[in-house]
């Protein structure tokens, strides 16, 4: 047998080998676990219900909310200005340009925060930024910022701040009802910094 | 982590330069091999010499070969591949004018960039065809614009187009190509040449 003869089998064989094997279509995940557990336990991720009424009463423009609730639930209630992209379907090819981008923050939020969270893990893994989960999810939200509890008489003054901030988004977002005891307090809440990420190229060439 | 280029792990002042040494490598081994003689190139469509077509296919084996199991292993991602997009009716017509071109001139624009760089004046005389060829598309380009956008059908893979796997497609193509250097040797002991 020559060279050349070998070499044809040894071409014929690779290809039947890449004929036969599933084509590879996973995407690897970008983050090792080492790093995913540096980023779950630094929780930067987590920005709290206060920071989500400010800016949605502020209409913030940067501010993209994200249910990923099921539709219905989606029907039923949502936050102002909030886009429903379900935990099931977050994977398809059409939320991505909405989920991995460098322009808009992206605050997920859920009834608790297990399905927000999940939703997070999957989208950082893939490497995407600027997604960010809403602490205590709807639940706490209808706590703290619709039906503030007014704090005890011993409490700290920036707990009052805080109480007259979400008895003023209350009425801002159409909840709860009564009046702040003082002028909506000023809390400037300090954003995550968004990280404006190259937008990727699409595959460009030529001969 | 691939395609190293367009994820930027390459940057685009590296990218230039690695392109020029291949291209410098690619040029010194055309030359090697002989594809700076008009003749080379014209022996295909005569029969006389095959070697174009089973270098040019084995290095189009070579590359497809590669990505796929490259793909497989999980170090690039083909996703992000540059797939021509093909318009269908200006491929066939281009696949005509740029064949006859090769027979008449004898070169492909590869290697009359390579035949001149040694100094053969029909190369020079090639290479100024190609610019009076592109000079004359572009400005023309407003009437034939129709045209040249028509059967637009996108990034498409042939294997996308049969609804077989890109694994398949290579398998197919690895045989085509064996067959088709059997009968090019076939054709060279048809209509051998002595001397060219």
């Amino acid at each position: 047998m020559t060279i050349r003869n070998i070499i044809f089998l040894g071409l014929i064989l690779l290809g039947i080998v890449i004929a036969m094997v599933p084509e590879n279509t996973t995407k690897p995940y970008k983050l090792t676990a080492e790093e995913m557990l540096v980023e779950v336990q630094g929780a930067a991720e987590m920005v709290s219900a206060d920071d989500v009424a400010h800016w949605v009463i502020s209409k913030d423009p940067s501010l993209q909310l994200i249910d990923v609730r099921s539709p219905d639930e989606f029907q039923t209630y949502h936050l102002e200005g909030a886009i429903n992209i379900p935990l099931s379907v977050i994977l398809k090819d059409e939320y991505q340009d909405m989920l991995d981008q460098g322009i808009k923050m992206n605050v997920l939020y859920s009834n608790g925060t297990i399905n927000s969270h999940q939703a997070w893990m999957i989208l950082r893994q893939l490497g995407f930024e600027n997604n960010y989960v809403m602490q205590g999810g709807l639940n706490y939200w209808f706590d703290t910022i619709m039906n503030p509890q007014e704090p005890s008489v011993y409490s700290a003054d920036e707990e009052f701040a805080k109480y007259d901030f979400r008895k003023a988004a209350s009425s801002a977002l159409g909840g709860g009802g009564a009046v702040a005891l003082s002028a909506p307090a000023k809390t400037k809440a300090d954003k995550p910094k968004i990280i404006r990420k190259k937008k990727k190229k699409a595959p460009a060439g030529g001969c | 982590m691939g395609p190293l280029v367009p994820q930027e792990i390459i940057g685009a002042d590296w990218n230039l330069f690695i392109a020029f040494v291949i291209g410098i490598g690619f040029g010194f081994v055309l030359e090697q091999a002989g594809f700076s003689s008009s003749r080379k190139l014209a022996g295909l469509f005569y029969g006389y010499d095959t070697v174009v077509l089973k270098v040019f296919f084995t290095g189009a084996i070579t590359a497809m070969l590669g990505l796929l199991f490259f793909s497989l292993f999980g170090w690039i991602d083909l996703s992000l591949i540059y797939v021509n997009p093909t318009f269908i009716w200006s491929a066939i017509t281009g696949g005509v004018i740029m064949g006859a071109g090769f027979i008449i001139g004898g070169f492909c624009p590869g290697t009359s960039v390579c035949a001149a760089a040694i100094g053969k004046i029909d190369a020079m005389v090639f290479i100024g065809g190609i610019l009076l060829g592109i000079f004359f598309f572009a400005e023309g380009f407003s009437f034939m614009k129709d045209f040249y956008m028509a059967g637009a059908y996108g990034p498409l893979k042939v294997s996308d187009f049969f609804g077989i796997s890109g694994g398949v497609m290579a398998l197919l193509v690895i045989i085509a190509a064996l067959v088709m250097f059997k009968l090019g040797e076939l054709a060279e002991k048809k209509w051998p040449r002595e001397e060219y």
